[in-house]
């Protein structure tokens, strides 16, 4: 198969390049604006784009930097809000217990998905992963249903932090910057895992996986890591996710989740660090005005999903990416 | 439970009947796989739109076999138009886009069939000559399953004649191979790929035209359809149509049953022997070595 593939040629970023400059510089300034976000639309929506830009960064990880084509997010997301969510309600502890659970449940989920599949490339890996992911919704909805009341969803108690300082969670401003500050952290140690070697051989298996095993690289173990790694950070979204809803729902399960981080992330460029996250802002953005004018929301976004595919592959911040990148060509070459 | 040989045979029938589907559905996935290197993440949606097709027509003309051939080639036209004017451009990019372009118009085609037919199940009736249930002894058979089971059988042997016997059938097996070469023969492989979708599309058409007198024929019938055909050619092998007929019918059986037994576990049933499976025989039961 790998013959008949033929790479699309992509806007990869090298380090201390322009284009890692600038996008280190545009996480900074999407961070600062992330700070005064819940002054400009609602709070509710704000905490939103934050939980599902952690959730579509992770996303990224494979699809974008290692060129796994994954579908079966749901399964990590889902995984972390329940795992998150039971710990809270059957444990009675505290946040930050329930969010380190959440992760466990994330990655927990990544090791299934990955032993059974990491060696499947493209298009094998989509199917699995979405099988996988469709087995665990199955088992929350009817074998599990005793302990994640099935379609009803698992409720939680109004919660708060009292470690280091108190925060009431039930407080929408609060919730909004304590989920702020988490996915902050998450988002500067995504940049610093895929700015160490490790963060760089991801990406040589993504441009020429036969040539990165020649130079003696494991690439078994490498895809593991990075499925773990996605796993772990799609973990702590959906531990986020379950107390912003106040609850873990059935629907986090189902694969449709995993087709719209598929979407935000495409949106917004896969070949790019920060895509992702500007890529769910518009979308949920979107979602949340145009499902004010009309029922048929999916409608309109599965035309504009596709004609986004065949006229901006590379997403809006990739295009500007690529954009800027041509107007230096003359100068640099 | 006391579980009777009468019950058992039943349920194998009953297998028989849902693998029958299972392998139309799969066996139109993988085609279209191993010709286009397209993963179609819509086939789920042309089953569907098979469904209404065969609902539109038979309320149309009112005959079950006319409404039949009618879905299939209706379904089929509509596949090889989305296959000319769209997918075609995104042939020769990384593999993930065509895969995303079949995603969307997953996302897309249910909405418009929401918004022409509504929201509220269609029905459609098993034709006159196939209601009802004919007796063997104890036995009873439901007439309806009997005739997908034949029906199934029909299409996998015409498919085989038509793949090995035919000059056309030889194009597109040669196309899956190699298309270069192919090309360099002077065969304009793009109609053949075209032809290829279109087979592909209408066997998904045709698993949910006949799926149709049994389930419900709703908007959203198709999603989970597209998972198990994923399940299905995942345990036969991608692009092996031999292994879309041994999965479609494994899988058939295995869902019979746990139904009978456990019917908490049969949408987890399915899942498990992919697992099992993957962990027996990573590459699937017919996969080609190297073809991953």
């Amino acid at each position: 198969m790998s013959a008949k593939q033929k790479t699309q040629e992509t806007t990869s970023y090298k380090p201390y390049s322009w284009q890692a400059i600038l996008e280190f510089r545009a996480m900074w300034v999407v961070l600062a604006l992330g700070l005064v976000l819940p002054f400009v639309i609602s709070k509710p929506l704000a905490t939103e784009i934050m939980v599902y830009a952690l959730f579509a960064l992770a996303f990224n990880l494979l699809l974008g930097h290692t060129g796994i084509i994954s579908f079966g997010h749901a399964g990590y997301l889902g995984a972390g809000a329940y795992a998150g969510a039971m710990v809270v309600y059957y444990g009675g502890v505290g946040v930050w217990v329930s969010l380190l659970a959440a992760m466990a449940g994330g990655t927990l989920v990544a090791v299934l998905i990955g032993l059974l599949a990491v060696k499947r490339k493209g298009a094998y890996f989509a199917m699995i992963s979405l099988a996988i992911a469709q087995m665990l919704y199955f088992l929350a909805l009817s074998p599990f249903k005793r302990w994640t009341d099935g379609e009803d969803s698992l409720k939680l108690p109004p919660l708060s932090v009292d470690f280091p300082f108190h925060i009431d969670l039930s407080d929408q401003l609060s919730l909004y910057y304590f989920v702020f500050v988490i996915v902050a952290l998450a988002v500067l140690a995504q940049w610093r895992i895929l700015s160490s070697p490790f963060g760089h051989a991801l990406k040589g298996i993504r441009e020429n996986e036969d040539r990165i095993r020649a130079c003696g690289f494991d690439i078994t173990r490498i895809k593991f890591l990075s499925i773990i790694y996605s796993g772990l950070f799609s973990g702590l979204a959906g531990g986020l996710l379950a107390i912003y809803l106040g609850a873990a729902s059935i629907t986090i399960l189902f694969w449709m989740t995993s087709g719209i981080v598929v979407m935000q992330t495409v949106l917004g460029g896969t070949h790019t660090f920060m895509g992702p996250f500007i890529g769910t802002a518009v979308f949920l953005y979107l979602r949340n005005n145009i499902s004010n004018y009309t029922d048929r929301w999916e409608m309109w976004v599965g035309a504009m999903f596709m004609a986004l595919i065949l006229l901006f592959p590379e997403g809006i911040w990739g295009t500007i990416v690529q954009k800027i990148g041509e107007r230096r060509r003359p100068s640099a070459s | 439970m006391e579980l009777s040989w009468e019950i058992i045979l039943m349920q194998v029938i009953m297998g028989l009947a849902l693998g029958a589907i299972y392998v139309l559905l799969a066996s139109g996935l993988s085609i279209i796989f191993g010709l286009l290197d397209v993963l179609n993440f819509a086939h789920g949606t042309f089953y569907m739109l098979g469904a209404y097709a065969m609902f539109t027509a038979i309320s149309l003309c009112g005959n079950f076999w006319v409404g039949l051939v009618a879905a299939v080639v209706i379904v089929s036209l509509i596949g090889g138009l989305f296959e000319i004017t769209l997918l075609k451009r995104l042939y020769g990019t990384d593999q993930i886009y065509p895969l995303l372009l079949c995603f969307g118009l997953g996302i897309f085609i249910p909405d418009i069939i929401k918004m022409a037919f509504g929201l509220i199940g269609k029905v459609v009736d098993y034709p006159a000559m196939l209601q009802g249930a004919t007796f063997v002894g104890n036995l009873i058979l439901p007439k309806y399953r009997i005739f997908l089971v034949v029906l199934m059988a029909l299409v996998l042997l015409a498919l085989y004649v038509f793949m090995k016997k035919t000059s056309i059938g030889m194009i597109i097996r040669a196309a899956t191979r190699d298309r270069l070469m192919v090309n360099c023969l002077g065969i304009n492989v793009s109609r053949v790929w075209t032809v290829g979708f279109m087979l592909g599309i209408g066997l998904a058409a045709l698993a949910g035209a006949v799926a149709a007198p049994m389930v419900q024929t709703i908007p959203n019938m198709g999603d989970e359809m597209t998972v198990e055909a994923f399940v299905v050619v995942v345990i036969g092998g991608l692009g092996s149509l031999g292994g879309a007929a041994l999965g479609g019918l494994i899988l058939g059986q295995v869902v019979s049953f746990v139904s009978l037994l456990a019917p908490d576990w049969s949408n987890v049933s399915i899942f498990l022997t992919m697992a099992l499976i993957l962990v027996l025989r990573p590459r699937g039961l017919f996969g080609e070595e190297g073809r991953d």
